[in-house]
């Protein structure tokens, strides 16, 4: 199977909706491209290596992060008082949707493995991926919060 | 006490999950943070059923199920694999693993305990059950004829779930013996939040309807807070049991 013809757009949106349905009860809309306009912001993301390789991130505000734990962990919004909660979730997050990628990848016959989720977080960063074969880049929208989830693929070496 | 539940994940996030998910049953949950914790966990306390994360730093879930599988007193432990990975090839392998089953994430609590049941039965906690996170009946105490109810230092939601769970039946043994007074006891309280706050108005309201007159026990500056509260602003606040028994 040729990596251009995998159907990325759709993986990636159904993963993404069906993590966010399943273990926090939000349903996100799509929405058009809407940059993160400063403010502080945390990135779960989860790599691929093998026959292809790739990285899965997920974007999301602090104040979305903390809601998202919230509902991840049942709990109320200021009962989550340390960031390692936080980033665990988000992590996890990362590692459920990049683990959907992947499973769909090797179903394709495209072998890989899954890293365990980095975080990274701060203010007014932006991280640009170049020379991938295939790319998909996805706003959500839940209320008034935004997810940014892009994916990354090339041929692995 | 129930069975005995291991869970391994380097996930503290999936671990809350599982042990929210028995919250119901009367089980105890013991955590390991990866294949090494967990197999030294494994050997140390025999659970009845292990829930095993795959992907893992240090040592994996399949590392840590073919060494389990090498140990006789191990290798008949029913565990089931959590797995991110839904592909047919990761499957067939989990499947070859000789597990009991496996559940892809993403996954519902309840849908754990569906597959748990399908393995073992699973009784319900009693009410008077103590529970793996510090046992809800230890929270009550007697004195004399006062009922002592001091809450733990940090109050989650859990902890409301566990307060009510004991105090209605605890209520009804109260006022079946003759006692009608109660100290709720804060002074462990280093700091307000609305669960907090939940937890107070649900304990005085289940009081106040089974005749149960109840004194509220704080630090100075966990008072001030209170007062500063819509709800809890006219709950006269004693800053010594000493001073809440001699009010009765």
């Amino acid at each position: 199977m040729d990596l251009a013809t995998f159907d990325l757009p759709t993986f990636l949106r159904g993963a993404t909706q069906e993590v966010f349905d399943t273990m926090l009860s939000m349903e996100l809309t799509e929405q058009e491209h809407k940059a993160f306009t400063g403010g502080s912001r945390i990135v779960g993301s989860v790599s691929l290596a093998g026959s292809v390789s790739g990285t899965v991130n997920i974007h999301v505000s602090n104040t979305f992060a903390t809601q998202i734990t919230a509902n991840m962990l049942g709990m109320e919004l200021d009962e989550i008082d340390s960031d390692e909660e936080v980033h665990d979730v988000i992590g996890e997050l990362s590692n459920m949707i990049g683990g959907d990628l992947k499973s769909r990848l090797c179903d394709a016959g495209f072998t890989c493995e899954l890293s365990i989720p980095s975080i990274t977080s701060g203010k007014d960063f932006s991280i640009e991926s170049k020379g991938w074969a295939v790319n998909e880049i996805v706003y959500f929208q839940y209320q008034e919060h935004i997810a940014l989830i892009e994916a990354f693929i090339k041929n692995g070496s | 006490m129930g069975i005995k539940i291991l869970t391994v994940d380097d996930s503290k996030t999936i671990r809350m999950i599982v042990k929210k998910a028995f919250r119901p049953y009367d089980c105890q949950i013991v955590e390991g943070e990866n294949g090494v914790e967990g197999l030294a966990l494994a050997a140390k306390e025999k659970p009845d059923l292990i829930i095993l994360d795959i992907t893992m730093p240090v040592m994996t879930g399949a590392e840590m199920l073919a060494k389990m599988k090498e140990e006789p007193d191990l290798k008949n432990i029913p565990v089931i694999m959590l797995t991110a990975e839904a592909g047919k090839d990761n499957v067939m392998k989990i499947v070859q693993m000789g597990v009991k089953d496996y559940m892809v994430k993403p996954f519902k609590g309840e849908q754990l305990i569906e597959r748990v049941t399908n393995i073992m039965p699973l009784a319900e906690k009693k009410a008077d059950a103590p529970t793996e996170e510090g046992g809800g009946s230890k929270y009550f105490s007697l004195d004399g004829d006062i009922q002592m109810l001091a809450v733990p230092a940090k109050i989650l939601r859990p902890t409301i779930v566990e307060v009510e769970t004991q105090l209605k039946p605890k209520l009804k043994e109260m006022t079946s013996g003759g006692i009608k007074k109660m100290i709720l006891d804060l002074t462990k309280i280093k700091e307000t939040n609305v669960s907090l706050i939940k937890l107070i108005i649900s304990i005085l309201d289940n009081s106040q309807m089974a005749g149960v007159k109840v004194l509220t026990v704080a630090g100075a500056s966990l008072g001030k807070e209170l007062k500063d509260f819509q709800e809890t602003g006219n709950i006269p606040i004693h800053f010594s049991i000493d001073d809440a028994k001699a009010a009765f």
